[in-house]
C-alpha cells in the first residue's frame, strides 16, 4: 500500500469515527478505567484510606480522651514542630537511617554471596542449602526472635557459655544490651539472618537467567572472574538488584518486632528506631497525634529514597520496552 | 405446619428476642436480667478459686447472666485498654493498677461512682493510699481491690550458713550481703541481693528513706524531684550496693527475678508478697525452697527504722460505656466485699482492700503487710502513666548502673523529662 493508500485508509477510519456512536468512543476510552476501577477502589480503600487517617491524625492533638470521643483537636503542623527541637527524635532518625544502610547492605552482601554459592555448587548441596534458607524464612518471626534472646541471655545464653569456652574471653554474665552499638550488632545479626533467604532465593532465580554464551563469550575474550561478574553478571541481574534493594530499604527502615520483643517490650531509648518510636508514642504515652507524625516522618523518608529506585526500575521497563 | 402453629413460633420467637434484649437494657437487680458482663483482671492479681467463688455467688442471683473473665498481661495492658475503651464496647469491669486510674478517669473513660460508695461492703474502712488512687477531682472512679508491697526475700539457710540475721539498718543489710558475697561469691551467678537494673519500684525505697522524692506538686504545677540532694544520696546508696552485691542484669527488668531466684544462686530479692508463690511453684520454681524463706521490711539508714514501700495494687472500675452499670457494679461489690476479700487475704497472700481484714494475715504474708505500713505512692496525676510508659526511671536507673552517666546528670535529665511530662 502506498501513500495514496494511507490517505484511503486514514478518510475510512475518520468516516467510521463519525459515523460510530460516540458512545462506542466514550466506552472505548472508559473500558480501561472501568476494568481497573475495582483494583483502584480496593487499593484506595486498603492504603489510601489508613495513609489518609495517618496524615490526617499527624496533624492533631489526639490523646486518651481525644481517642475516646473520636474527636481530635487540630494544630497544623505543631507535631512536626516538635519533632524539629526534639533531640532525642534526631537521633532516633540518624540511628534508623545508620541501622538501615548496615543492614540493607550486609543483607544484599550476604544474599549476593550464597546465591553465587548456590549457583556453583553440586545438586545435592544446593538442595540442602536451599532446604535450609526456606526453614529460616518459613520460621514464624516472634518465635524466632524469642529464640535469639534465649541464645543472647545475660544469664543462661548459650553465645556466652560458647563464647567463654572458646577462649574468647570472660563472657560469663556479658550483658550485649548495655553498650547500644554491641545491642544492635546482635539486632542485625537477627535482621540479616532472618532477610538473607529470600535475597538469596531470588537473586538465584535470577542467576539461572544470565544466559550461559554470554559468560562463555567473556570468559574466551579473556575476562577473570571477577570481570565477568561485574560486566556481565551485574548488569543484566540489574533489574532484580534494583527490586531488592528498594523492598529492603522498606523493611529494614521499619524494624520494629526485632527490637521489641528481644528488649522485652520495654527498650531503653538508645534503641528507639523511628517504629519504636512512633509505637511508643501511640500506644504506650497515648499521643496518638505525635506517633502518627513519626510515621508520616517514616514515610516521607522512605518516599524519598525509594523514589530513586522506582525511576530506576521505570527507566529500565521502559528501555526494555 | 399449620399457621396457628407458625404463628406460635414466630411470637415465641419474638418473646425470646424481647427478652434478651430487655436484659442488656434493664438495670434492676432482680434476677431476670440475661446478657454477658465482661470482666479484666490482671495476670496474677486474684486466685482462681476466688474468682469461681464470686462468680458462684454472682450465678445464684443473676443465673441467665454470663460473667467472661479475661485474664490480660501487665506488659502491654495499656495498648489494650486503650483500644477497647476507644471502641463502643470495652470490657464491663477491669482491673485498674493503682497508677493507671487517673489517666483514665481524666479522659473520661471510667463510670463516676461516687454516690454508690456506701453500697459497698467496708468502704468506711478502705485503704486510704488506694481510695486516693480512686478519686479524681474529688470524684470516685473505681473501688479498692487489694494491696501489694515490696519487702526483701531472703534465704534463711543462707543466712544461717554465714551467722546473719534480717539488718535492720541499710548499713547492715551492706554487711551481711558482703558476707554472703564472701561464702557463695565464687559462684559466678551468684547475687546476694539480686538487684534488675530496671527495677524501679525497689529502687523507690531508698529515695524516700533520704528524704527524696520523685516529684512534688504546688497547685496544679508538678516540679520534679528527682535529681534533689536527697534523692541523689538516696540513688548513690542503691548503686554501691548494686555494684557490690548483685550480679543482675543492669539493663534487665523484674519479670525473670523469681525464676532466678528458684534457680538457688540468689540469697535475697526485693519482691512482692505473692511472689513467694511464684519461686515455690512447683512449675515455675523450686517448691522445695518453701522451708527457706523468709522476708524482712527494706531497712531505713536510720538503725532500727523501715524504708517508705511503694504502695502498689490495683483497683476494680466500670467502664463509662458499660451497659451493664448495675450488674457490673454488683459483681465489683463482691470481689471487693468481706467473703472474697478475706480470700484474698488467707489464700493469695496479698493486704486486703480493707484495714478490717488486715489482721487475717499470718506467716510471710503479714511480715509484706508489716512492712507497708510506711508507705508512698506515686505522683497522683493523669500523666504519670505516661512516666511510667515513657520508661523514664527505668533508664535512669540504667544508666547510673552501668556507668554510662553520673548520678547528677542522669537524675538531672530524667527530672526535666518528670517536669515535662507532669505538666504536659
Amino acid at each position: 500500500m502506498g501513500v495514496a493508500g494511507d490517505a484511503r485508509a486514514s478518510v475510512v477510519s475518520r468516516r467510521h469515527m463519525e459515523a460510530g456512536s460516540w458512545r462506542l468512543v466514550l466506552a472505548g476510552r472508559l473500558l480501561p478505567y472501568a476494568l481497573i476501577g475495582p483494583a483502584l477502589l480496593v487499593i484506595i480503600g486498603v492504603l489510601g484510606y489508613p495513609l489518609g487517617t495517618l496524615l490526617w491524625l499527624s496533624t492533631q492533638h489526639y490523646g486518651l480522651r481525644e481517642l475516646l470521643q473520636h474527636q481530635g483537636v487540630f494544630v497544623g503542623l505543631k507535631n512536626f514542630q516538635a519533632f524539629s527541637i526534639d533531640p532525642q527524635f534526631r537521633y532516633v532518625v540518624q540511628v534508623s537511617v545508620i541501622f538501615t544502610i548496615v543492614n540493607v547492605g550486609l543483607s544484599m552482601f550476604f544474599g549476593t554471596c550464597i546465591a553465587l554459592l548456590l549457583e556453583r555448587v553440586s545438586r545435592p548441596v544446593r538442595v540442602l542449602l536451599s532446604a535450609g534458607l526456606v526453614l529460616v524464612w518459613a520460621t514464624p518471626s516472634i518465635p524466632a526472635i524469642n529464640l535469639w534472646q534465649w541464645m543472647f541471655d545475660y544469664e543462661f545464653g548459650v553465645i556466652n557459655w560458647l563464647l567463654t569456652h572458646l577462649g574468647a574471653g570472660n563472657y560469663i554474665h556479658h550483658n550485649w544490651f548495655e553498650n547500644p552499638i554491641q545491642g544492635f550488632a546482635v539486632i542485625t545479626v537477627i535482621v540479616v539472618w532472618g532477610a538473607i533467604p529470600f535475597l538469596a532465593l531470588m537473586l538465584y532465580a535470577g542467576l539461572t537467567q544470565v544466559p550461559r554464551e554470554l559468560v562463555e563469550a567473556a570468559e574466551i575474550d579473556g575476562a577473570r572472574p571477577w570481570q565477568v561478574f561485574a560486566m556481565v553478571t551485574i548488569p543484566i541481574l540489574r533489574p532484580v538488584f534494583l527490586v531488592l534493594f528498594s523492598l529492603s530499604t522498606i523493611w529494614d527502615f521499619g524494624v520494629f518486632n526485632q527490637v521489641w520483643v528481644l528488649l522485652n517490650q520495654r527498650p531503653n531509648k538508645d534503641y528507639f528506631l523511628i517504629s519504636v518510636y512512633s509505637f511508643q508514642e501511640s500506644f504506650r504515652v497515648s499521643q496518638y497525634g505525635l506517633g502518627s507524625a513519626a510515621a508520616v516522618v517514616m514515610v516521607a523518608i522512605l518516599v524519598v529514597v525509594t523514589f530513586f529506585y522506582v525511576r530506576q526500575t521505570v527507566r529500565l521497563t521502559t528501555e526494555a520496552i | 405446619m399449620n399457621p396457628r402453629k407458625l404463628l406460635f413460633s414466630v411470637a415465641a420467637a419474638f418473646a425470646l428476642l424481647a427478652t434478651a434484649c430487655g436484659g442488656t437494657t434493664s438495670s434492676n437487680t432482680t434476677g431476670n436480667e440475661s446478657g454477658t458482663l465482661t470482666v479484666w483482671l490482671m495476670n496474677g492479681s486474684a486466685p482462681q478459686s476466688v474468682v469461681d467463688g464470686v462468680n458462684a455467688d454472682f450465678k445464684a442471683k443473676h443465673p441467665n447472666v454470663t460473667v467472661n473473665v479475661e485474664i490480660q498481661q501487665w506488659s502491654d495492658v495499656t495498648t489494650k485498654l486503650d483500644t477497647a475503651f476507644a471502641g463502643s464496647t470495652p470490657p464491663d469491669v477491669m482491673e485498674l493498677g493503682n497508677t493507671l486510674v487517673a489517666k483514665y478517669a481524666a479522659a473520661g473513660a471510667l463510670q463516676d461512682i461516687s454516690s454508690k460508695k456506701g453500697g459497698f461492703q467496708n468502704s468506711g474502712t478502705w485503704l486510704q493510699s488506694l481510695t486516693d488512687s480512686c478519686t479524681y477531682q474529688g470524684k470516685l472512679y473505681c473501688i479498692p481491690y487489694y494491696a501489694g508491697s515490696r519487702a526483701i526475700i531472703y534465704r534463711t539457710d543462707m543466712f544461717a550458713a554465714v551467722g546473719a540475721t534480717p539488718p535492720t539498718s541499710i548499713d547492715e543489710l551492706a554487711t551481711v550481703g558482703q558476707k554472703l558475697m564472701g561464702k557463695y561469691g565464687s559462684d559466678p551467678n551468684f547475687s546476694a541481693l539480686y538487684f534488675p537494673g530496671k527495677y524501679w519500684y525497689a529502687a523507690a525505697p531508698f529515695v524516700w528513706d533520704f528524704g527524696g522524692d520523685i516529684a512534688t506538686q504546688s497547685g496544679s504545677k508538678w516540679q520534679g524531684a528527682i535529681n534533689s540532694a536527697q534523692s541523689q544520696q538516696g540513688l548513690t546508696v542503691l548503686r554501691n550496693l548494686v555494684a557490690n552485691l548483685s550480679r543482675a542484669d543492669k539493663t534487665g527488668d523484674e519479670l525473670k527475678q523469681d525464676q532466678a531466684f528458684a534457680q538457688g544462686h540468689i540469697a535475697m530479692i526485693v519482691a512482692n508478697g505473692w511472689e513467694v508463690g511464684v519461686i515455690t511453684d512447683p512449675k515455675s520454681g523450686d517448691p522445695t525452697l518453701k522451708d527457706k524463706l523468709d522476708a524482712f521490711p527494706i531497712p531505713s539508714h536510720n538503725a532500727g527504722q523501715t524504708a517508705p514501700v511503694f504502695l502498689g495494687g490495683s483497683d476494680l472500675a466500670i467502664a463509662a460505656k458499660s451497659k451493664q452499670q448495675a450488674l457490673a457494679q454488683e459483681w465489683v461489690g463482691l470481689l471487693g466485699g468481706t467473703k472474697a476479700q478475706s480470700q484474698m487475704v488467707t489464700v493469695g497472700g496479698v493486704i486486703p482492700n480493707t484495714t478490717s481484714l488486715v489482721s487475717l494475715s499470718s506467716g510471710l504474708p503479714a511480715k509484706f503487710a508489716a512492712a507497708a505500713k510506711v508507705s508512698r505512692f506515686t505522683p497522683n496525676s493523669p500523666n504519670w502513666a505516661n512516666v511510667e510508659s515513657a520508661n523514664v526511671l527505668q533508664d535512669m536507673l540504667v544508666s547510673i548502673f552501668t556507668g554510662k552517666s553520673t548520678i547528677p546528670a542522669a537524675t538531672s535529665a530524667a527530672n526535666d523529662k518528670i517536669t515535662n511530662i507532669l505538666n504536659s
